[in-house]
């Protein structure tokens, strides 16, 4: 650990921004559900660590900043480590790295592995390396296609609608219609 | 799972056999409907005579005319019970479980789907009923023969979210992966039907049959494999149609209803089962389907003209067993299969909302009922449906005309001048005669629900799940008097509902609201106050016109008026309770539950009780998708894998995912919040499989000052 300059400062900056710092790559960590307090402290001591020999450098990145930097590349090398996969993107490892953790459900069982240098457990690697998610089985695509069906009379029907000024002529029946019946029913 | 969609025992029968079985059934059809008419035939002597008696009018004509329909529908429903209550004292091969021994049939190498279309649902439900199907299955020891789907075509990007991680927490729960799968359509194109279909396009040819589950549908492990035994012992049919009994209602409404459902159920499905044998129907879930008949014949045709009659068919069920039909598959109801259940709606408004829709549904199958090539019972059963909404706005038409027979009386000064009836043998006054026709249509009306209790009162272990025959005596008298009051307000729905389908009003597709929250006072008022009003001035105007008459209205007028208060009251949970505490509207599932049901009922209460069923905060399911490592992770996964299927491919990219537009909204996201977002630009970002991982990755690195309020504030949710 870096020890301070000056009293109030820690790598060129103020103690309240590694306190900052602290609370995001904290977050981050509880984000993946590592829940053990001394686990947790370790990760986030060992990024800040890592931010902190950057820091002196960098004067004009924030200390979260840089922190959040550590904290994604020392998950992304652990992860290019663990499966074995020096070639993805940084996106593509990442979500494959978050999905494996996932599956080997880090948070239950293997939460003391994480960000761990090797050699890690045969079960733990097999489960990260071997595991994978199907939401489906394999696609058999087909077409259904839809039969013919004649409609008849109504097929007819709805021909008629399509007539110039159907509607029109549609209506004024119904209102002769509706006079017809008034008729009727006030003269009987 | 195997491939095995194609079994060399998947075919319809031979044209010989088909036509003896169409012989046998189409005198059932005869004898049912004609005993209807032959009923519907005296009666309406008697109500021309009555006429008759005071003079043909015009108005007298047509509300002859009017009486004639509504009592051969109602003579129709009695039949059903009269006949359903004949077969089930008397025996015989009256459902397809009787028919033949299916229960030795293996399910070696069969492999059927369960799939589970839905809709914006709430989800923790949808998956807790999963959940007790597939480990009711699992105790059959027949699980690895089923594949769960759970086939989603939810908009709201927050539903998405929700149903993707509570998926991935089941099948880690039961251990299901590669036994319950998610898919979602970026499209949802003809709907559920539309989502079948797709399923059908990606899967089918996999499985040899499927069954389709509603959100809230349970089915029990062993129903489950005897549908599937029974589709093996009977390749000549295409479907097979459970009869759910509805179950877990908590309002006073919803255990009316299921009540009655569980109660008269028997009785009218072994009357429709009676004379429709092979020729059933297709409720649209809870079924077994031949999936190599369903892709060869049920893909549904676009209805020629404008909406609400052209266009996509709503209700597809019906249709879809009319076509199985017609190419000679056989559709069955299995009345006798326990082990099926659904949720009804919790409330009166509920409940309309559900009718609205199918009403239009419905009346859409006009355009299809002369559709060449359909069997005739199909052509019987597109009919009913259609009057069973139609009646409505008839009932409404018959009460109109009395009443304007009944001004114009008045109006007029005539006086009626009785003559002797045809009958004179009778010797019947005027009135003694109109008695004597409200009596018989009463006794129509209720000979059905006496039949039913009749049909409980001889089976002892069923009446022991009544509660007794006391208690359900007393439930049906309670029953049939809410039903007397509920019955005018859906004669006033349902009548706005043709209406507003006949004018070409089109139906929001708006999901089932499926709790007992309950009704509230405004909404209720909002929703039937013009209902009120329109009972209120009828009243007033009948009582005007002829006190005496008042009183046969009053049961009508009551109902319209009470129609706010009765609503809400019936709506609430506490009544349903004190309903149940008196041993009113028991059930064998609420005095028995099966295991099933008693699970879901238990881990349902365990969930509301930890808060988990209540809605998240809006956009949490947005901020869950970018900013957790893990919902993150599994979101982009299943984007990925969708894009596999070229259709998905395609569709996506028609949606814009993968263009121009998208980097774009990805910095406007970052920089402004989805607070402003549209939900098509929110489920575009959503749909995009690159954009995911580099929004979790922006949002965890940049600084915060460079960050929209709102993500700050997300961020912070994950401190420790």
């Amino acid at each position: 650990m870096v020890l301070t300059e000056s009293p109030g400062r820690l790598g060129a900056r103020p103690l309240e921004d590694w306190n900052a710092a602290y609370a995001k790559v904290e977050s981050y960590f509880c984000a993946l559900r590592v829940r053990n307090k001394l686990l947790l402290g370790r990760l986030v001591a060992q990024v800040l660590e890592r931010a902190m020999a950057r820091a002196e450098q960098e004067p004009a990145r924030s200390a979260t900043e840089l922190a959040m930097e550590e904290m994604d590349r020392l998950v992304s090398e652990w992860f290019a480590l663990v499966l074995q996969d020096q070639t993805a993107g940084a996106e593509v490892l990442s979500t494959r790295g978050r999905l494996a953790l996932l599956l080997a459900d880090l948070s239950g069982k293997w939460q003391d592995q994480f960000l761990r240098p090797g050699p890690w457990p045969p079960e733990f690697v097999s489960v990260m390396r071997e595991t994978y998610l199907r939401a489906g089985p394999d696609f058999q695509i087909s077409q259904m296609a839809p039969r013919p069906l004649d409609l008849g009379a109504i097929a007819a029907l709805t021909k008629i609608g399509r007539l110039p000024y159907a509607r029109m002529a549609a209506t004024w029946l119904l209102f002769a219609g509706l006079l017809v019946l008034l008729f009727i029913l006030t003269h009987h | 799972m195997d491939p095995a969609a194609t079994s060399p025992s998947s075919r319809p029968p031979g044209p010989a056999l088909y036509a003896l079985r169409t012989i046998r059934r189409g005198w059932r059809v005869f004898i049912f409907y004609s005993s209807a008419v032959v009923l519907t035939g005296l009666v309406s002597m008697l109500f021309a005579d009555l006429i008759w008696r005071s003079g043909w009018s015009t108005s007298g004509f047509c509300l002859m005319g009017l009486f004639v329909i509504l009592f051969l529908l109602t003579a129709i429903g009695c039949m059903h019970a009269v006949y359903g209550f004949a077969a089930r004292l008397f025996g015989g091969d009256i459902g397809i479980t009787r028919m033949e021994d299916y229960q030795a049939k293996s399910l070696e190498g069969i492999s059927t789907a369960l799939i589970f279309p839905i809709y914006n649902e709430e989800i923790v439900r949808v998956y807790e009923g999963l959940r007790a199907t597939f480990q009711s299955l699992e105790q059959t020891g027949q699980l690895e023969r089923f594949d769960f789907f759970i086939l989603s075509d939810s908009t709201d990007p927050d539903k998405w979210i929700e149903e993707e991680r509570g998926w991935f927490e089941l099948i880690r729960e039961l251990d299901a992966l590669g036994r319950i799968y998610y898919r979602r359509r970026a499209v949802n194109e003809a709907r559920k039907s539309g989502n079948v279909r797709d399923f059908l396009n990606s899967w089918g040819r996999r499985y040899r049959y499927f069954m389709v589950f509603d959100a809230d549908s349970v089915m029990r492990g062993e129903t489950v494999v005897d549908l599937v035994k029974l589709m093996e012992a009977h390749p000549e049919t295409g479907l097979i149609q459970t009869v759910p009994a509805l179950a877990e209602a908590e309002s006073l409404f919803g255990r009316i209803q299921q009540f009655a459902n569980r109660l008269y159920a028997p009785v009218f499905i072994a009357g429709l089962n009676f004379w429709s044998k092979g020729f059933g129907n297709y409720w649209g879930h809870n079924a077994i389907i031949r999936t190599e008949a369903f892709m060869q014949c049920c893909d549904l045709p676009q209805l020629p003209g404008r909406k609400p009659f052209g266009g996509q068919i709503l209700s597809h069920d019906f249709v879809e067993a009319a076509l199985l039909l017609k190419e000679h598959w056989q559709v069955w109801f299995a009345c006798e299969l326990e082990g099926s259940y659904e949720e009804a709606p919790q409330t009166m408004i509920d409940n309309a909302a559900r009718d609205r829709r199918w009403c239009q549904g419905n009346l859409q199958h006009a355009m299809v009922i002369l559709a060449k090539g359909l069997r005739g019972v199909s052509r019987i059963h597109l009919a009913l449906g259609i009057l069973g909404y139609l009646a409505s706005p008839l009932w409404l038409l018959f009460l109109v005309t009395f009443v304007w027979m009944l001004w114009y009386k008045q109006h007029t000064g005539l006086s009626d001048i009785m003559v002797h009836n045809f009958t004179p043998f009778l010797h019947l006054s005027g009135s003694e005669h109109a008695f004597l026709i409200f009596v018989i249509c009463m006794a129509v009306l209720f000979l059905p629900k006496i039949l039913a209790l009749v049909d409980l009162a001889l089976d002892p272990p069923r009446r022991r799940a009544f509660g007794g025959l006391a208690h359900a005596t007393a439930g049906a008298v309670a029953e049939t008097a809410f039903s007397a009051l509920h019955a005018p307000i859906l004669m006033l729905w349902h009548s706005q509902f043709v209406a507003a389908a006949l004018f070409g009003a089109d139906t929001a597709w708006e999901p089932q609201k499926r709790t007992a929250a309950g009704t509230g006072w405004a909404e209720s008022a909002r929703r039937l106050g013009v209902h009120t009003l329109i009972g209120l001035v009828w009243g007033a105007a009948v009582w005007r016109l002829d006190r005496r008459t008042f009183w046969w209205f009053a049961p009508v007028v009551a109902g319209i008026v009470l129609s706010i208060p009765l609503s809400v009251l019936t709506s609430r949970a506490v009544w349903g309770g004190r309903a149940r505490d008196l041993g009113l509207f028991l059930t064998p599932e609420e005095t028995g539950p099966p295991p099933e049901l008693a699970g879901l009922r238990a881990r349902m209460a365990a969930l509301r009780q930890a808060g988990k069923t209540a809605p998240g905060p809006r956009d949490a399911g947005l901020a869950a998708a970018i900013l957790d490592p893990y919902v993150n992770a599994l979101h982009a996964s299943l984007l990925r894998e969708n894009r596999l299927n070229p259709v998905y491919a395609r569709v996506l990219a028609q949606m814009g995912v993968g263009g121009p537009e998208v980097p774009l909204l990805r910095e406007r996201l970052l920089a402004e919040g989805p607070e402003k977002f549209e939900r098509r630009e929110k489920l575009l970002i959503l749909s995009d499989a690159e954009s995911l991982p580099w929004l979790h990755r922006q949002v965890w690195l940049r600084p915060a000052g460079t960050l929209a309020p709102w993500w700050q504030a997300a961020v912070r949710k994950y401190a420790h």
